[in-house]
């Protein structure tokens, strides 16, 4: 019997815009400077070569330094390897670096980076490291908001390592890819505002893509998503994930996410 | 002893001339409409700034246009610098800032008049017009509108340029 290990140390920051909060892609927009985010993520996925599900749980914490610099610090668990088990971390800095408002709209651009590790077996040529595989990635995001919807799009590179201490990653395989995002989210309800603790529906479609560098081996995959924000400050997300199409070994491509948000503004006064 | 309390009594009148100076130079109410959001935590996040400030008693936010009416207790000596700052820290900017403040406000060196003042008001309003108080798009018109005015584009984030609108 192995023990859970549970350590997180999670600094993070998390966006405030809610039709741009979407499930499965961050947007160029940051979290208010001075707040802590903290997300608990959730999702199962159905595993396609042998029978059953797969469990992840990701629970993170955001935090706003300033206006246009976020930090995020993220914990993997999950039970693949059949019960619950702390596989690794991650930690996240996301910088705004352009942004053009006016009323009711704005277009901002944002650069990011991300390293994460894990000690889980390596068994699929997606490379995913939120949860799956050691590496890093960097990216750059572009949003624009109009009046009630959002558009988003990012590019990324992303490089595997070993998943130390066990498992190497494998030669034969591409260890380096290209991601490419595109989501669309709109506030649903209310039409009108009354108050702060009316709840608001968001809508949202997310596409996720991959390429492997080496070989050109790729997937698309389509997220759509209910979204409720309670009493302006706290967040719940239903995602379902499907795959269009691929051309390389996924493990567990489709399955929901179910995430909880909750941000504490103000932290020092 | 006696020079003493001359003395004191003339320390005492002197900070009560100061508080009062401080008294009749104050803003009473600013109403900032921001820009860059649509939803209702966006506002919170900026309601959550807004209302951090010490100087403050109430904030009204009206949630459909964005903007947030901010009343200041008495005798606070807040520049409307504060609340510029505290609407970006929440991640947007500032639209509109309209200002309601005693008269002799603008006469301490910092406000630079674009219009004329009425002369007998016990209360004016003011719009500033200062690069992130207003809008990217107005404030490429007023660039142009007050080219002559020296000071109006050369980034000093102290000097406030004002509209009397009441």
């Amino acid at each position: 019997m192995r023990n859970i290990i549970l350590v997180i140390v999670l600094i993070g920051f998390q966006n405030v815009f809610s039709q741009e909060l979407f499930v499965v892609t961050d947007p160029a927009s940051n979290v208010p400077s001075n707040s802590l985010s903290v997300n608990v993520m959730q999702s199962l996925f159905k595993e396609q070569i042998s029978a059953g599900y797969n469990y992840h749980f990701m629970p993170e914490v955001t935090y706003g330094l300033n206006k246009n610099l976020m930090f995020r610090g993220s914990a993997f668990i999950s039970n693949r390897s059949s019960q619950l088990y702390a596989e690794g971390g991650s930690f996240m800095t996301k910088y705004r670096f352009y942004s053009s408002d006016d009323l009711n709209s704005h277009f901002r651009m944002a650069a990011y980076g991300r390293y994460s590790f894990n000690r889980a077996d390596i068994h699929q040529e997606q490379i995913e490291i939120l949860g799956h595989n050691t590496g890093f990635e960097i990216g750059i995001i572009a949003t624009k908001l109009i009046k009630k919807t959002a558009i988003s799009s990012s590019i990324s590179f992303e490089k595997a390592f070993d998943n130390r201490p066990d498992y190497a990653f494998p030669n034969n395989i591409g260890n380096n890819v290209m991601n490419y995002t595109l989501s669309i989210g709109k506030l649903m309800y209310p039409k009108t505002y009354t108050n702060f603790k009316q709840t608001n529906i968001n809508l949202m479609i997310e596409f996720v893509g991959q390429t492997i560098n080496a070989n050109g081996r790729s997937y698309l995959d389509v997220v759509p998503a209910i979204q409720f924000i309670f009493n302006s400050q706290a967040r719940l997300d239903l995602a379902y994930r499907q795959e269009l199409f691929s051309s390389m070994v996924r493990s567990a491509p489709n399955g929901f996410y179910f995430n909880l948000y909750y941000t504490f503004f103000n932290l020092k006064k | 002893m006696k020079s003493k309390n001359i003395k004191n009594a003339l320390i005492a009148l002197t900070f009560l001339f100061m508080f009062s100076i401080n008294s009749n130079a104050q803003i009473s109410k600013v109403e900032i409409r921001a820009t860059g959001l649509t939803c209702s935590m966006c506002s919170n996040a900026i309601y959550k700034q807004l209302e951090s400030i010490p100087e403050v008693e109430t904030v009204e936010t009206d949630l459909n246009t964005n903007t947030f009416t901010v009343i200041l207790k008495e005798e606070n000596n807040l520049s409307p610098r504060i609340f510029k700052e505290k609407v970006e820290k929440a991640g947007f900017f500032v639209g509109t800032f309209i200002v309601t403040a005693k008269p002799e406000t603008t006469s301490n060196g910092s406000y630079v008049l674009l219009n004329d003042k009425p002369n007998s008001a016990s209360e004016i309003k003011f719009q500033l017009l200062d690069k992130g108080y207003v809008t990217e798009k107005e404030y490429k018109k007023t660039t142009k509108s007050y080219k002559e005015v020296g000071t109006y584009t050369d980034g000093n984030e102290d000097n406030f340029h004002i509209k009397i609108i009441d």
